[in-house]
């Protein structure tokens, strides 16, 4: 530990423009074992991108990425082995049982079919999904598709997770094992990439708050050196002030107003 | 999930695909996933649970008895025990024909398919691996939908001309199946590395429908290379013959059979087996750099700013109900935007386009310009309705069906009026373009007396429209996932409604040979529309089939 210590993630100089906007402009980051950062930032900020790009999913990025010590750009995807996702929006093969999904994504990380099969079938039960696991995930309720994103991203003991909003659709019991099983995995040196726009959440499991704006990094720290920096009681203070926004009681006032106009029902 | 025999034939000559540079293990693992899916319907928010087949678990391999009935058919261009060139060239121009444009209609969503990315590329599963095995995915379905249509000539074959013949076109087959693919995924690679953002998404269509053209003008070519007239049935090369492939797959044959080993015959066999190697090869290596070129098709580049007035101005010319002029513009936009639905539609278009004019080109070549101008084949027109039936079977469909959630909250008066919207929008949007310019182009040709005939067809293509509204199962418009396994069951509707398109040709035949005769059915034709345009969209018509539904069995 200490100095010494390699970063898992190191970004250096990164930029990336989709056709018509900057999307990120030229972002440092180093991120070490254990750590559960917290990524935030108003929508459209670039966390996702930044996201997709360490995953391959987006390229024609400016600048360098190593996870693990290695360019990701060397077209190796064997790094990938090593990384447990949840995308934004719940994307799977719901025409799939959880059985079939969870196996097919074992197997594609390198598990054997048994194992992620047992694994997989644990890990479901933990989550109160037994009875589910032989039904196809377009029958599962929101919450219930999150739970099996969240196993498929877990399921091959992974180094690195990134997590985009992973706790959309949860109850709050399923929220309280999630945000524990983070916390003990990060204390197992596992590392953890979280997006997420709730502001209290980010601010009880992160402990390393990294707050996005208009592509660039604007604040990076603890929590208490956040506050101390900003002088603002909560997160949300902090994320309000930081990017700049103090109007939204006039914002909110006037949006009431405009759904009250015209005529109103034929 | 099922083991699928295919995968169990793949599993013998693994040792290609490990050659390739593929990891094997994985690549069949997503085509098992995938065959799996294929087999598996999505229930759509409006089926529910009442229909417990939705449950069952399809084959995605069903056979399709119109194909194999139609492939009987290829018997009689075997059977010939001579002219073997001239027979097979023309035996490879329609199975070329039928598997392209399934291609290109089909599968140009699966080739150009997103969502699959985000999910198995954020898996260590390499650029190559993923490629070849969506590449594989369309190909066995090429292959088995050209098995069931040349299966009864290939058996006939065996026995007819021995294993040697046998043998020779089972491999021009497979090697035909794997040129027209790897050829449509060359162009689109293409056309993914020079364009970008919404223009690139529009150039696909274009190019979708100059593929269309061009596979149905090919085709027509390969039976004027021979001098059908003579009665020597005679191959006198040309310098074009060499550009046409179907020439290739057929001049092994000739070798075989005739032993007449003229050099150009001898050319064009070696054609049919290098240039589909050489683009194989070309394919392989750069299944990365379209991997990679698919995601400029994600991106969303400034979006060209539309006010909609065109379709508003148009609703309210054609729709006199509130409701239905907002489903109108629905429809209209949904069509102009959603990328599926123009990936299905549009190759339809350059059918529709091409096909009036083929009959008509047929009669030219035959010198016989001045017949055509007093003849009837101006009928020829009411092919452009084929756009008519792949719309309204399509407008179904939408990536994004879930979406249809919206009919169920918004208070409907029924779903009489969402239906006559759409099907309005399709007519205004699709066929009354296609159609006025072949109307255009027709008079141009056999002269202002067909005025009021094409007046008539317009007429009766309206009419035409609603019947194939009726005659496809109802479904709200945008509101249900395509499945290849589902389509199968509208081949019976697709047939009734050719035949009742042929009845109204003929009708309208029969009308012009009572003088004045076509002012008598346009007056019908009106009246006619005007009852079935109110009477097939009544608002409870939905609830309890209050009309008739011409439906046919799958």
């Amino acid at each position: 530990m200490g100095l010494t210590e390699e970063p898992v993630i190191s970004i250096e100089g990164l930029w990336m423009n989709y056709s018509d906007r900057m999307v990120l402009r030229g972002i440092d980051l180093k991120v070490y074992r254990g750590q559960i950062i917290g990524y935030i930032g108003p929508n459209g900020a670039g966390k996702s991108t930044t996201v997709k790009i360490m995953l391959g999913l987006v390229e024609g990025y400016n600048g360098t990425i190593r996870i693990f010590g290695r360019d990701i750009s060397d077209g190796d995807t064997a790094y990938k082995k090593r990384i447990g996702y949840v995308p934004e929006v719940a994307e799977l093969y719901d025409s799939l049982t959880a059985r079939e999904y969870l196996t097919f994504t074992g197997e594609l990380y390198g598990l054997k079919q048994a194992d992620a099969d047992d694994k997989a079938r644990k890990l479901m039960g933990l989550l109160g999904m037994e009875k589910a696991y032989d039904m196809r995930i377009a029958s599962y309720s929101k919450g219930m598709k999150q739970k099996v994103l969240l196993i498929a991203s877990m399921l091959h003991d992974p180094d690195i997770l990134f997590l985009d909003e992973p706790l959309s659709g949860l109850d709050a019991n399923s929220v309280m094992v999630v945000k524990e099983i983070f916390a003990t995995l990060a204390a197992r040196g596992k590392t953890i990439f979280y997006s997420s726009h709730i502001m209290d959440v980010v601010e009880r499991i992160s402990s390393r708050i990294i707050l996005l704006d208009g592509g660039d990094i604007v604040a990076d720290g603890t929590f208490t050196q956040l506050r101390e920096q900003s002088r603002e009681g909560s997160l949300e203070e902090i994320f309000n002030q930081l990017t700049g926004f103090d109007q939204y009681r006039d914002i909110a006032s006037e949006f009431v107003a405009v759904i009250g106009e015209g005529a109103g029902h034929e | 999930m099922n083991e699928f025999l295919i995968l169990k034939l793949l599993d013998r000559i693994q040792w290609i695909f490990k050659g390739l540079g593929a990891d094997y293990a994985l690549m069949r693992r997503i085509l098992q996933v995938k065959l799996t899916m294929d087999g598996r319907r999505t229930p759509t928010l409006f089926s529910g649970s009442q229909n417990s087949k939705l449950e069952m678990e399809g084959s995605p391999f069903r056979v399709q008895w119109l194909y194999l009935l139609l492939g009987l058919m290829l018997i009689a261009m075997v059977a010939p025990r001579d002219h073997h060139m001239l027979m097979m060239s023309l035996l490879f121009s329609i199975v070329m024909f039928l598997i392209t444009t399934t291609l290109i209609s089909d599968f140009s969503t699966v080739m150009l398919d997103l969502r699959d990315k985000n999910i198995l590329f954020s898996k260590p599963v390499d650029r190559r691996t993923l490629n070849m095995a969506k590449s594989l995915h369309i190909l066995i379905y090429l292959l088995t939908l050209t098995l069931t249509f040349t299966g009864p000539s290939l058996l006939f074959s065996l026995f007819r001309h021995g294993p040697g013949f046998f043998f020779v076109y089972a491999a021009e087959i497979l090697l035909m199946d794997g040129f027209i693919l790897v050829f449509t995924a060359l162009i689109y690679l293409l056309i993914l590395r020079f364009f970008d953002g919404e223009k690139l998404k529009d150039i696909i269509n274009y190019v979708q429908i100059v593929l269309s053209v061009a596979v149905t003008v090919g085709a027509q070519l390969v039976s004027r290379m021979f001098n059908l007239s003579e009665l020597g049935l005679d191959f006198t090369p040309a310098w074009w013959h060499f550009l046409l492939a179907p020439v290739w797959f057929g001049a092994p044959f000739e070798l075989l059979g005739g032993g007449t080993g003229s050099r150009s015959v001898v050319i064009l066999t070696a054609l049919s087996v290098v240039v589909p190697a050489v683009m194989f090869a070309a394919y392989i290596r750069l299944m990365p750099v379209f991997e990679r070129s698919l995601q400029k098709l994600a991106e969303h580049g400034a979006e060209g700013r539309d006010s909609g007035r065109l379709a508003r101005v148009l609703s309210e010319t054609v729709c006199r109900n509130k409701a239905e002029a907002m489903f109108f513009r629905f429809t209209w936009s949904m069509m102009k935007n959603e990328r599926e639905f123009k990936l299905r539609v549009y190759p339809t278009i350059g059918f529709s386009l091409i096909f009036p004019f083929i009959f008509i080109f047929n009669q030219v070549w035959s010198g016989d310009l001045a017949g055509i101008r007093s003849s009837k084949s101006f009928l020829f027109i009411y092919y452009s309705a084929l756009l008519l039936m792949t719309v309204v079977q399509m407008v179904r469909y939408s990536a994004s069906y879930k979406g249809a959630w919206i009919y169920q909250v918004i208070p409907l008066p029924g779903k009489g009026l969402v239906y006559r919207g759409m099907l309005k929008a399709a007519v205004v949007k699709l066929l009354v373009p296609l159609f006025l310019l072949e109307a255009a182009v027709f008079t141009a040709l056999l002269g202002s007396w067909i005025i009021a005939d094409m007046a008539v067809v317009l007429l009766a293509l309206l009419l035409y429209a609603v019947i194939c509204f009726l005659t496809f199962p109802k479904a709200l418009p945008f509101s249900e996932k395509y499945e290849a396994a589902q389509r199968k069951e509208f081949t019976g509707s697709a047939f009734v409604q050719l035949f009742i398109l042929g009845g109204l040709a003929g009708v309208h035949y029969v009308f012009t040979l009572i003088p004045a005769g076509i002012y008598i059915y346009m007056v019908i034709l009106v009246a006619a529309n005007a009852w079935i345009w109110r009477r097939a969209f009544l608002p409870d018509t939905s609830r309890d089939n209050g009309f008739p539904t011409l439906r046919a069995g799958g």
